[in-house]
């Protein structure tokens, strides 16, 4: 996709990305962040999709349908997904080399999307260790979520102690 | 060490143990959880859809109550 300049950079970001680090987690879906040539346009996945229909992936909801699962594409939609992008990891998936969002990168979205769920993302990567407080803190006050991480904080780790 | 001690340990260890599980068989874990997701989701989907209509007492009528 990348060649036929569909999109200039994906990484896979949210539950399947945390995989690396925990355990594995109930999720319906591979979320994958894409960098596209034209963030502009109306319908700015319509080439996504295209791309795979014509090569036999079809649409299933708002995900297509890759194999055994549904694969959300999500238009980087701010600068921190823009730089979780960037600065993705080549991971190796059984032979074959695939971009993830790094561990911080994973944490701080998760910290600014704010469900329930992202929350627990978050402590369940600082718990394994995958990150440290400092760094998602760091990261998180780079991109302007100082009242994100500060309701994070004493809701989760301060409590904690 | 009581047996409530014993078992949170043996919980740990188990965690660890999937933890470092290669990620390529994590997600294999993923996908059979979610197949079993999506079962329990059609079949609550099914229980609605069959639940009769008529069972809801019409609007301005009053519930029983026990």
């Amino acid at each position: 996709m990348r060649d036929a300049c569909v999109i200039s950079d994906y990484a896979l970001f949210g539950a399947a990305a945390q995989m690396r680090y925990t355990e594995a987690v109930a999720t319906l879906d591979a979320d994958v962040l894409v960098a596209v040539p034209s963030p502009d346009r109306l319908d700015v996945l319509g080439p996504i999709y295209e791309y795979c229909r014509t090569r036999g992936y079809a649409p299933e909801g708002e995900a297509v349908r890759v194999g055994a699962w549904p694969v959300q594409f999500v238009p980087v939609f701010s600068e921190l997904t823009r730089e979780a992008v960037c600065a993705a990891e080549t991971a190796d998936f059984e032979g074959v080399p695939f971009r993830v969002v790094g561990a911080v990168h994973l944490a701080a979205i998760a910290l600014s999307v704010g469900r329930a769920k992202d929350m627990a993302r978050v402590l369940a990567l600082l718990e394994c260790g995958a990150v440290s407080a400092e760094a998602v803190r760091d990261l998180a006050q780079r991109h302007g979520l100082h009242e994100a991480w500060a309701r994070f904080r004493s809701r989760f780790i301060d409590e904690r102690d | 060490m009581n047996e409530t001690e014993r078992l949170l340990r043996r919980q740990a260890e188990w965690q660890r143990e999937r933890r470092s599980l290669t990620w390529p068989e994590k997600i294999r874990q993923a996908e059979r959880v979610r197949a079993t997701l999506e079962a329990f989701r059609a079949q609550r989907r099914h229980a609605v859809a069959v639940q009769p209509q008529d069972r809801r007492p019409p609007l301005g009528v009053p519930h029983e109550t026990q």
